[in-house]
């Protein structure tokens, strides 16, 4: 590295970093130059750059252009180029290198902004949700469903409760910006039983310290929600309908060697096991219209962590959820699906034409799908494809797992409906009643 | 967090997911054996799409693959496609195209002459089957009908320039023009995957018609670089040829093309709903071949994974894939260090004139095998009864040269397949459904 001030990126030499950090016998050197990881990366183009380019540029040792080049908070770290290369090869390792060579002044502020907001508070929180505004928000919350008739009387959600079986995480955006789509959650946790609780600490899902390049960050993050989970002596950490946050915390404890005393687990899946259970009696009678859905294959979640038994779980929930029939898969799809080109970071990076112009593949493909909805049980994913939606003119809606299950079950309020369209503004709604607490 | 290996026990392994093992596995299903597959990305990927049984024997362009087989069993008795016999050949063949079809992929049904098929050179090449969204290439390059090319503007690896050039002396009635893709003209470098899958979007293929239309003057047959779709390129081919009103065929790009990620996308999703075990995009990192069982050790993104199995088909492919690895003491296969066929030293691996036609003897280097593809040691014994091999990591052939690869990969496949079950039989093996 050469000497600089902080404002200025220093030259990383990207080879030499190859080498350190490539196990053993691998190398960049192997590049065919064959351009299929180019070929299948919608980020591909933006700012003149792609992923072979890249390794070509870094074999070449051309380490000012790569050490500066904005396209690293484009390329969203999804790896699917390395799944496609025969020599499997991953830019990504370079990218977040680069990202973290950037001086934090010169990095995207939203990142560097959600990042030191979860370093800063127990919660782990990136919208700064603080842990006693996280349980009065839950609290008030709770109220409210509980007002939506007596069968949901029960609604309780339990903080801080020692051994329960469940550790619940939860992204942030819904304590701070959308509190209505807490209740679908607490409603199926406790159609099933489930034997869970929310932490005061550590609760947040979501890792913007992994995207901005800087392990320490991103170490801390994790070590805080393991402390939180290991003291609440839960036997399962659940991730809920987000990617990343999966990710982070399942690599971060391989990683870093951390000491986690429980599992880690998704949501979809332990739906897919309620649902062949029996617990979760959900069917597709609601759908009559044959709307049809697909569903969004979070690369956090599948390519980068469980693999196809998280696709397969995802495929088995939303069949059951909108009918077989009604259900059509993108394509690509599972473990070879595009990123929607809102992970990475890239939603928080403020570069919203490069973003854009990243999704455009995902547009096409959900418009190639005919799809009226997308299920994404990520709220990147969500975000993300919902806007591209909105900018080149789709007219398909984005919808989450838990709102589609508590529409099947019969007991989806009406404030809880923001995502569905008019035709879906009746169907299914719960029993008023007059007693309901409060 | 446990580390303990999740475990698949099945009848029948195949390494590899190029054509051999893509083929195999379709095979053992429906051959109704419990199957898992594990592969990387490899050659496959760089297809051009065509499948080519034999074009080229001694330097001569092959007319007739069927009868070309019998003259190779007896000038080149050790190649693999010489020691299978022409009608399973045959019958191998056409169970693949019709598996591909039936995806949505179709392919034209193998005949008795090769095909003579338009490259991206704008030469003719001979092939046996290709995707039917091809096929009309063959006839409007026999029947000189009027044609207009299209390339476009960003895309490298496609010139109808070139395409006309080479050809047209001999084709009077071929023209070329260059658009901008719809959606894509912001001068950057364009990808055919991502060509092909704006085209899979109704509104995108109307806007291209459009374009093409007002440029067709009369021409009525159209070629494009092969960008129609990804996912049933039928489909898209049946709906753009209708909008244009003309014959549209599609001429492989150099790679990276679509052809390839047609065939593995395609094989990817059918497999498994078929009860295929897929570990795809993963390489088996060790092969263990027992008295009771084989077991293959491999790591996904997830953690470390087993799979125990009455019989193992290796189908890794050569060079590019990993399944021969060169260095300086020579040729080596890397799973289980198997005797590789080659030539002396390095020294002997290539003659001196580089183009010369009968090739170079380190293009026949690879395994060596007895006639049910079992590998076979120096002395000639069995490697292993488990142990079979499949695909263009056979020695005793040239495949580039002969154009030959789907061809050996196919049929290699199936006796492979066809062996392998023989020596499960009745019993052997674990004949429960998969658990994948
Ligand atoms: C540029 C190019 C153009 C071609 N064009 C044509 C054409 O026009 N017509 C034609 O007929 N053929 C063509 N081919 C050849 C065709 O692709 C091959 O004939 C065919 O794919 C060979 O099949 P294979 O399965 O034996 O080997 P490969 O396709 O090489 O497949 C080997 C597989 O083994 C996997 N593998 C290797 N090691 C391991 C391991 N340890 N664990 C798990 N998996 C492993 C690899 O990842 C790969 O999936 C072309 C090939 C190339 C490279
Ligand atoms: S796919 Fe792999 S080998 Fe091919 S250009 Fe990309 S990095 Fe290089
Ligand atoms: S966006 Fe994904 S496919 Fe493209 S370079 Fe980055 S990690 Fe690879």
């Amino acid at each position: 590295m050469t000497p600089a001030s902080p404002a200025t990126i220093p030259t990383l030499d990207f080879k030499a970093e190859a080498d350190r950090l490539l196990p053993p016998g691998a190398s960049y050197d192997a590049c065919l130059a064959c351009g299929l990881c180019s070929s299948g990366c919608p980020a591909s183009g933006i700012d003149g750059m792609d992923p072979r380019r890249f390794i070509r540029m870094a074999m070449l040792g051309l380490n000012r252009e790569l050490s500066t080049t904005p396209w690293i908070w484009s390329c969203t770290l999804c790896q699917r180029c390395s799944s496609v290369c025969p020599m499997s090869i991953d830019v990504s390792v370079l990218v977040s290198l680069a990202r973290g060579n950037w001086p934090p002044e010169r990095r995207p502020s939203g990142i560097v902004r959600s990042c030191q907001a979860q370093l800063r508070s127990a919660s782990t929180s990136a919208m700064g949700v603080r842990p006693e505004e996280f349980v009065d928000i839950v609290a008030e919350s709770a109220a409210e469903v509980r007002r939506q008739g007596p069968r949901f009387r029960r609604i309780q959600p339990p903080v801080d409760r020692q051994g329960a079986y469940f550790f619940v995480n939860q992204n942030s955006r819904e304590p701070a910006a959308e509190p209505e789509e807490l209740g679908p959650l607490w409603k199926i946790l406790d159609y099933v039983g489930a034997d869970w609780t929310y932490s005061s600490t550590g609760w947040a899902a979501e890792n913007f310290c992994l995207f901005g390049g800087d392990d320490d960050a991103w170490r801390a993050v994790v070590e805080q929600r393991v402390a939180a989970v290991n003291a609440l002596g839960c036997r399962v950490w659940l991730n809920t309908e987000c990617g990343h946050s999966f990710y982070s915390m399942w690599r971060g404890i391989r990683r870093f060697g951390l000491d986690a005393r429980f599992e880690l687990d998704n949501l979809i899946s332990w739906y897919a096991r309620w649902i062949r259970e029996g617990r979760l009696p959900v069917n597709a009678d609601w759908n009559r219209a044959g709307l049809r859905f697909t569903v969004q294959d979070p690369c956090q979640l599948v390519r980068k962590s469980v693999g196809d038994p998280a696709a397969d779980d995802l495929r088995f929930v939303a069949r059951a959820l909108v009918g077989a029939e009604n259900f059509v898969d993108m394509q690509p799809c599972r473990g070879a699906n595009y990123c929607c080109g809102g992970g990475g970071g890239a939603l928080q990076a403020g570069r919203s034409g490069a973003r854009r112009s990243y999704g455009r593949r995902k547009f096409d493909q959900i418009a190639a799908s005919g799809a009226d909805y997308v299920l994404t049980p990520c709220h990147n994913c969500h975000s993300q494809i919902e806007d591209i939606g909105r900018h080149y003119g789709g007219d398909y809606r984005v919808v989450h797992f838990w709102t589609l299950i508590c529409l099947s079950l019969g007991i989806l309020g009406e404030d809880e409906r923001r995502y569905l369209g008019p035709e879906l503004a009746g169907p299914g709604l719960p029993d008023r009643g007059d007693d309901g607490d409060g | 967090m446990s580390g303990e290996p999740r475990r698949h026990r099945v009848q029948l392994a195949v390494i590899g997911s190029g054509l051999a093992g893509c083929a195999a596995a379709l095979f053992a299903l429906e051959r109704g054996l419990t199957t898992a597959q594990v592969g990387h990305s490899g050659a496959l990927a760089y297809t051009s799409g065509h499948l080519d049984l034999l074009g080229v024997l001694d330097g001569r362009v092959v007319d007739d693959p069927w009868s070309a087989l019998g003259e190779l069993q007896r000038r080149q008795p050790g190649h693999p496609l010489a020691r299978i016999a022409p009608e399973t050949v045959r019958h191998a063949f056409h169970r693949f195209t019709a598996a591909l079809s039936s995806l949505g992929i179709g392919y034209t049904t193998p005949g008795d002459r090769n095909l003579r098929a338009p490259t991206p050179a704008g030469t003719v090449k001979p092939t046996l089957s290709l995707p039917c969204t091809m096929a009309a290439g063959v006839t409007a390059a026999r029947e000189r009908s009027a044609t207009l090319v299209v390339d476009f503007a960003g895309l490298e690896g496609f010139s109808a320039r070139q395409l006309v050039a080479n050809l047209g002396p001999r084709w009077p009635g071929l023209r070329c023009t260059r658009l901008d893709f719809p959606g894509m003209e912001d001068g950057g470098v364009l990808y055919p995957e991502a060509m092909a899958r704006a085209l899979e979007v109704p509104a995108t293929r109307e806007r291209l018609a459009g374009r093409i239309r007002a440029v067709l003057e009369g021409a009525s047959c159209v070629g494009l670089p092969a960008i129609l779709g990804i996912h049933r390129p039928d489909r898209v081919h049946r709906a753009l040829q209708r909008a244009l009103g003309a014959t549209l065929f599609e001429v492989p790009t150099m790679p990276p093309g679509v052809a390839g990620i047609r065939l593995q996308e395609a094989f990817e999703q059918a497999l498994p709903a078929r009860g295929l075990t897929l570990v795809s995009r993963q390489k088996v990192t060790r092969l263990q071949l027992g008295k009771e069982e084989a077991t293959l050790q491999l790591h996904d993104s997830y953690g470390p994974l087993e799979i125990h199995a009455g019989a193992v088909l290796l189908a890794t492919g050569r060079f590019l894939s990993g399944g021969l690895v060169a260095d300086r003491d020579g040729i080596r296969e890397p799973l289980l260090d198997l005797p590789v066929q080659q030539p002396p030293g390095r020294d002997a691996w290539h003659r001196d004139d580089y183009l010369a036609p009968e090739g170079h003897p380190v293009n026949g280097a690879g395994i060596r095998c007895d006639r049910w593809l079992r590998p076979l040691n120096p002395d000639g014994r069995v490697v292993h009864p488990r142990l079979f091999a499949a695909g263009i990591l056979l020695a005793g052939q040239d495949w580039v040269r002969q154009r030959c690869g789907a061809g050996v990969a196919i049929a290699t496949a199936f006796a492979a397949v066809q062996a392998a079950a023989r020596h499960l039989g009745p019993g052997d093996g674990d004949s429960t459904p998969n658990p994948g």
